[in-house]
């Protein structure tokens, strides 16, 4: 599809901001969430293609204004209620759970 | 950190979510999410393909092998791992610049470079990297001669690409145990040179 | 084909087992040095073959082998294995004659996405 991730060619996005002695996850629930995902992955509740394509899927604005990881996070949330595994209310149910839970 | 604190507590709290429900379903098992977090914080990362450029500069029938079958080579080191199942290695020299991007998306050649940094994975770095690649290269400092091919490689399908920096002058003495802080993560995506010694 | 996740299952993952290469005897419709033009398709669904590759005129520069196909398996189609190719392509094809005349750009193309193109030189 014709979207914002085929971005070679573009203009306008700016310099390349780098980070000195950057750590490999900036906050512990990246690490999380890519593990979530890889785990999804390694057993077979979606393919790596299908995996691309929910993030490539994204609203434009939602795709640019969110980090890598959160992609990742939400395509994942995204790809495992279409295939049936979890629901989005399902979903919604225990995020309200949790946040009652902890506040 | 990009992010405010408040948007990271409410990620934090839909990563929760999505994990409770995996490992309440049985889908997973809690000590598997803590291998995984463990391999890409402490067993991958840029130490590892910088053992295999610092060999390669070594040893000359490894290095032919390396660029002839990078994938055999890498994995003779004991570097085989997720993404970096199909490896091509491109060797810088005085005539040819190498240079590696994702322009899709953000492949990286996870077995031997870990995790790619936030820059590689930016709107910036991946729409100018393919269409002004000298450009992006001065903006790491690295300025390449106009008589020099300067060659982008967009890693769109699943090989991943590493580049094998040239052997900076005057380390004609270094064994491969010093050459190896010389290797950058940067040197071997291609947007900086080696250190100098 | 869905199983539990567990750490032994990790550890038996991080290998090379997650290979896209496909072991079948298929026939490439092109060879190191073939010239070929890049088909332009605009599919709604997924492909790997961006934007500015479409159209363009390059150089067969390696064929890696039979892989399977990102665009079939990201819709549930099946593998679709066929020959994947480094292809090159000049600056100036992409990018116009502004672009520095030596350099070029490498990107792996499927048989799909290929046409031949018998280049003038």
């Amino acid at each position: 599809m014709n979207g914002i991730h085929d971005m070679g060619g573009m203009h306008g996005f700016g310099p390349i901001v780098r980070e000195a002695d950057e750590p490999v996850f900036h906050h512990e629930w990246e690490g999380k969430a890519l593990a979530l995902a890889r785990i999804a992955l390694a057993g077979g509740l979606f393919n790596l293609d299908e995996f691309r394509h929910v993030m490539e899927r994204m609203p434009p604005v939602q795709y640019l204004s969110i980090s890598y990881y959160e992609r990742w996070l939400e395509g994942a949330i995204a790809l495992l209620a279409e295939k049936g595994v979890i629901s989005a209310d399902e979903f919604t149910a225990r995020l309200t759970a949790l946040a009652e839970a902890g506040s | 950190m990009t992010a405010d604190a408040h948007g990271d507590a409410d990620v934090a709290l839909r990563v929760r979510a999505l994990e409770s429900l995996l490992l309440e379903k049985g889908l997973v098992e809690s000590p598997a999410i803590d291998e995984i977090i463990d391999l890409f914080e402490n067993r991958l990362g840029p130490q590892n393909g910088a053992r295999v450029v610092a060999r390669a500069w070594s040893d000359p029938e490894f290095k032919a092998r390396l660029l002839a079958n990078a994938t055999d080579a890498i994995v003779e080191m004991g570097y085989e791992a997720v993404q970096g199942e199909d490896m091509v290695v491109v060797e810088n020299t005085p005539r040819v610049h190498n240079l590696v991007v994702c322009t899709l998306c953000s492949c990286f050649p996870w077995a031997t470079l870990g995790l790619p940094p936030v820059w590689y994975k930016s709107a910036p770095y991946r729409s100018r990297a393919a269409s002004d690649p000298r450009g992006v290269l001065l903006e790491f400092g690295t300025a390449v001669a106009d008589e020099a091919e300067v060659r982008v490689w967009d890693s769109n399908a699943e090989l991943r690409y590493m580049v094998l920096p040239e052997r900076p002058a005057g380390t004609d003495a270094m064994g491969e145990d010093e050459l190896l802080a010389l290797v950058t993560r940067d040197s071997m995506i291609g947007v900086t040179r080696a250190l100098a010694p | 084909m869905t199983r539990v996740i567990t750490r032994k299952v990790v550890q038996g993952l991080y290998k090379r087992t997650g290979t896209a290469r496909v072991d079948a005897d298929i026939a490439a419709s092109f060879k190191a040095g073939d010239g070929i033009r890049a088909r332009n398709i605009n599919p709604t669904g997924h492909t790997r073959l961006p934007r500015y590759i479409r159209g363009k005129q390059g150089q067969i520069a390696k064929d890696h082998g039979v892989f399977q196909f990102a665009d079939s398996l990201a819709h549930g189609g099946g593998k679709q294995p066929q020959h994947l190719y480094s292809v090159r392509f000049t600056a100036q094809e992409l990018w116009g004659a502004g672009a520095p005349a030596r350099d070029s750009l490498y990107i792996d193309l499927w048989d799909d996405y290929l046409e031949p193109h018998d280049a003038d030189a």
